[in-house]
């Protein structure tokens, strides 16, 4: 019987693999990443799990990786050139995104309108430099190319048929959304990490085949949903910071609540905080951040702080240290120095592992500050609290503060009021009763909250977010993933039609990326109409419409047992 | 280098009628322009959320009949909240500089509100200003309105308050709504001299504009010394304007606030939505910002289009020697007012609301006080859309009044509470920041909160 599901969450430190079956953890496991090879991390862990299950029950296997934001974060990507068509507007000198950058000429404005040509001899000098330099990726992005993207498909074509081994990857069809140097920088990083995302899934797609013939394969995204492996061939950036995403599906699997909370991830060296509204996570608005830029990346906001169970406890000049270094375990589990975990052991009398040790390694610290070892402990927690909660109100704030456009928004606004504090990772059961009490709500801890990342991984449903925009005067659409584009000709074209519109381009991209068993869960997520007037009489209507299937949980999932 | 605020709030919601020039549409394509520039995630600029004022900031300026609750649209209050955003994150000093790009505009409203007067129901500059000067006790200003229209309702907001320096540069009042602003208007006769217009002709020209600039309101500025400027940015100068007629760019914009540096710039009208606002207000928020706009220009910009004629540039000179002079003059004015002796200096007028097509007839008193710039009492009748007459009475206390002044309109209201023949008495006392509302029928005072 097909009901095995397994996800896999590849950390920075360790690597994380559940096999789960109709609501229970059949096995888990965890060990050591080897960041210089991914690829055999995930199947020693994959083969581990394996081990436990037939290949032929295994239904799914989820996967989250660090592959991308590695390549990103440690600027280890293959040189890339960045062509951009900025038109009027601000100085080129904005644009620091690659130092492989030519301008083009070329305008669009907002409603599609050309306002300045191409110039092919300056395209092809451009791709004859590039070439010449030896770089073999181009990202083309323009201004308003979500509106019109004719110029950079210009620029495309020119590059394929000139120079066919070089990978061109155009703006609009990675992301449709305004904000042009977002658009530029997503494209850049999608050119920069395609040739090695796909190696990746070459060797990742022929080992499974060879262990679970007929599996599905999906790639979870930094959404929180998944995407098949296949479809994640062309859009390799959806995989950054699918870490975090793991852990908050991981915690809404295991709360299941409609609350607001905040979930605290904590783990060795760091802790990963994000809010849930409602029950639902909260996005980061701007996009995600990777190497200094903002991006058209969908990600959930999550704030990592570097203070986690294996901070270290330490005095230095008759002052109380706290991190932000990890040097290993708990002195409590065998390690050489005194942690954060071995302080809240004896303050909250835990009796982790061997509670003598925590004693015997912050003896020496406490008599450095001239404190009792008590008084150390809640020192110590004082400040592992205090800094979470100065955080999480700073994040609050943060959500409180968003930009709105509309009256209704600002007459409606709430304040965020807490509801519960959610526990995960290893360190959780140790800090966040505590964190709780602090903010003067409850606390939720799992017994799976330890692998609650890979658990998020293995039950987290496809994902896939469609906006069109109609433009009635000018009788087009574009909607975007994808940069697709057609004509609109009805006559009293209403919004009704736009969401029309929406649903058919969410299902036709649905079935191309293999999740149409999804599509049917699609709403509406952004609507907005504009009446087109030009002296006093009406020519047109405009017309955004978002459509999205959230994230959340496959079918089979129905909670833990 | 801090950054510059800027608070983006369209009201997308929102809209006079389907088809009005102030409708939702207004600042979509600016939207659009300034999301897909992405300009709100350069380093140089910090974007704000914004909220709503309360009627106790409103009533620090207008008396609206009958209160505020019923008189102003939540949208107003939105977007007299941006403003005060604004205030806030420049006075707290989080920002280097602040732009309020908001609608529905404010510099025609009035201190007395019966209704929408040029698309505004309230004015945000005031309300701000007399945020600023309650929260953060600036009490020297200056405004420098812009927009294509005269600011008359910024103008008489304060005609009396030599504290704040109005100036008006617009289309001649003779070719356009609402028709005044000429150079004869130059304040009370205890604040003569503060209020400065410039009526231009039309067509006026990036380079007649900035000849003003240069020769006319740089120097005020710099001899009047306010704590803080503000810029009653209005963006209907656009060659491409419907309502107007003017011949000012979008690169001249920009440089009118690379020159002007204002503390905070505040939307006022501009109505050409597509050709014009999506590139001025890049501009502003570049040339506050402090970025290199040499790359921003309208789709159609021809630099050799507009030529300032010679006979204008003639005109634009004696115009600025004319009101230089008026404005350097303005103290001796103001002693010889001051030495009629005369108890109460009053004025009648009618004013009309053409949103709302209301006829407003007013009377005020000043009172011509030794040592203050006195307060003021005004009476106020309307016929509102409604059918209901009302007539009012108020009593304008300002901060910088002298103890007499105090006293005495303080027992002016107590007054007039008991006298028939007004349907409220309200009183504004910005001493104590103490608003309220006496109904004459049923004998009911309210004190408006936040």
């Amino acid at each position: 019987m097909k009901n095995m599901l397994i996800g896999i969450d590849v950390g920075g430190t360790y690597t994380d693999g559940v096999l789960f079956c109709e609501g229970s953890v059949l096995h888990s496991v965890k060990h050591p990443t080897d960041a210089g090879d991914l690829e055999g991390t995930l199947l020693f862990v994959l083969d581990a799990l394996l081990t436990h299950a037939e290949a032929k029950d295994i239904q799914r296997i989820v996967l989250s990786t660090t592959l991308v934001t590695n390549l990103l974060a440690t600027g280890r990507g293959e040189r890339t050139a960045l062509l951009l068509l900025p038109g009027s507007g601000l100085p080129f000198s904005a644009y620091r995104i690659s130092p492989d950058t030519w301008f083009l000429k070329g305008g669009i404005d907002f409603r599609g309108r050309q306002i300045e040509a191409t110039d092919a001899r300056q395209i092809e000098e451009a791709l004859r430099k590039i070439h010449d330099s030896g770089i073999e990726r181009i990202a083309v992005a323009g201004k308003f190319s979500n509106r019109n993207d004719a110029h950079e498909k210009a620029v495309k074509e020119l590059a394929k048929s000139r120079y066919p081994h070089m990978d061109v990857c155009i703006s609009n069809e990675i992301s449709g959304r305004l904000n042009f140097p977002r658009r530029a920088v997503t494209c850049y990083y999608t050119a920069m990490t395609i040739r090695e995302w796909n190696r990746f899934a070459d060797g990742i797609e022929a080992a499974i085949a060879a262990r679970a013939p007929g599996v599905d394969v999906h790639i979870l995204k930094a959404d929180g949903g998944t995407t098949t492996l296949e479809a994640s061939r062309t859009r390799p950036c959806e995989t950054v910071f699918s870490g975090p995403a793991a852990s908050t599906m991981g915690t809404l699997a295991l709360s299941r609540e409609s609350l607001n909370a905040v979930s605290v991830d904590i783990g060795g060296t760091t802790s990963d905080i994000s809010l849930l509204i409602e029950g639902k996570p909260l996005y980061a608005s701007k996009g995600a951040l990777i190497g200094g830029h903002l991006t058209h990346i969908h990600s959930f906001a999550v704030r990592s702080i570097a203070l986690g169970g294996d901070s270290r406890v330490y005095e230095e000049s008759g002052k109380l240290k706290v991190g932000p270094t990890r040097l290993g375990p708990a002195a409590c589990f065998g390690g050489e120095v005194p942690t954060v975990t071995d302080a809240f052991n004896l303050l909250s009398g835990l009796n982790l592992g061997d509670p003598k040790a925590s004693r015997a390694k912050l003896e020496p610290v406490a008599s450095g500050i001239n404190e009792s070892v008590e008084g150390l402990c809640r020192k110590v927690a004082d400040h592992v609290i205090g800094t979470l909660d100065r955080n999480i109100e700073e994040m609050f704030g943060l959500w409180e503060d968003e930009p709105a456009y509309k009256v209704w928004e600002v007459v409606n606004r709430r304040k965020f009021e807490l509801h519960q504090v959610i526990g995960i990772g290893a360190a959780a059961p140790a800090i966040v009763p505590m964190l709780a009490d602090k903010m003067g709500v409850g606390h939720f801890l799992h017994r799976y909250s330890p692998v609650a990342n890979a658990l998020g991984a293995a039950v987290a449903r496809p994902t896939l977010a469609v906006e069109v925009h109609v433009d009635t005067q000018r009788r087009f659409y574009t909607a975007s993933p994808g940069g697709l584009s057609g004509t609109v000709d009805k006559r009293n074209y209403q919004l009704e039609d736009a969401r029309e519109l929406a649903r058919h381009c969410l299902e036709e991209l649905s079935r191309e990326r293999g999740l149409s068993d999804y599509a049917g869960e699609a709403h509406v997520y952004l609507e907005e109409q504009f009446n087109v007037i030009r002296g006093w009489e009406q020519e047109g209507k405009l017309f955004d419409v978002g459509i999205q299937v959230a994230p959340g949980f496959i079918h089979e999932y129905k909670g833990v047992a | 280098m801090k950054p510059t605020g800027v608070i983006f709030f369209p009201a997308f919601d929102w809209a006079i009628s389907p088809t009005h020039p102030e409708r939702e549409e207004r600042l979509l394509y600016t939207r659009d322009q300034l999301f897909e520039e992405g300009i709100m995630d350069m380093p140089e600029v910090r974007e704000y959320h914004p909220r709503l004022a309360t009627a106790r900031d409103v009533s620090r300026v207008h008396f609206c009949v009958p209160d505020v609750e019923s008189r102003v649209t939540e949208a107003h209050m939105v977007s007299a909240g941006c403003a005060m955003v604004m205030a806030d994150a420049f006075a707290q000093k989080e920002v280097k500089n602040a732009f309020a790009i908001i609608r529905p505009p404010g510099h025609h409203a009035m201190t007395v509100v019966h209704g929408n007067r040029g698309f505004c129901d309230i004015n945000n500059e005031a309300v701000m200003v007399e945020y600023l000067r309650r929260t953060y006790g600036i009490r020297r200003l200056a405004i420098v309105d812009t927009d294509v229209h005269h600011g008359d309702g910024s103008q008489e907001i304060f005609w009396h308050d030599p504290d704040v320096l109005f100036i008006s540069f617009h289309q001649d009042g003779r070719t356009l709504y609402p028709g005044s602003g000429f150079t004869n208007e130059l304040g009370g006769p205890l604040a003569y001299g503060t209020t400065i217009n410039i009526p231009m002709a039309p067509k006026t020209t990036d380079e007649g504009i900035h000849y003003i600039m240069d020769n006319l309101v740089l120097p005020m500025l710099d001899e009047f010394k306010p704590e803080l400027v503000i810029n009653s940015a209005g963006q209907d100068n656009h060659y491409s304007d419907p309502l107007a007629n003017m011949s000012f760019t979008a690169k001249g914009y920009a440089i009118l606030n690379q020159k002007l540096k204002p503390d905070i710039a505040v939307l006022e009208g501009g109505y050409s939505i597509e050709t014009a606002l999506p590139y001025i207000n890049m501009g502003i928020i570049m040339a506050m910002a402090g970025i290199d706009f040499s790359n921003l220009r309208e789709p159609d910009y021809d630099p050799s289009r507009f030529k300032e004629s010679a006979k204008n540039m003639d005109y634009i000179r004696s115009l600025v020697q004319q009101q230089l002079a008026n404005f350097r003059g303005r103290e001796k004015v103001v002693e010889a007012n001051r030495k009629q002796d005369r108890e109460f200096y009053g004025t009648s007028r009618s004013i009309f609301y053409d949103t709302d097509y209301l006829q407003e007839e007013q009377r005020l008193d000043l009172r011509m006080c030794p040592d203050c710039c006195g307060y003021r009492r005004i009476s106020s009748s309307c016929a509102h859309r409604s059918g209901r007459n009302y007539s009012v009475y108020c009593i304008c206390l300002p901060a910088a009044c002298c103890p007499a002044c105090a006293e005495r309109a303080l027992s002016d209201y107590e007054d007039m509470k008991k006298k028939a023949g007004y349907d409220h008495v309200y009183l504004q006392d910005r001493i104590n920041d103490d608003y309220r509302t006496f109904e004459t029928k049923t004998g009911q005072e309210t004190v408006v909160e936040d």
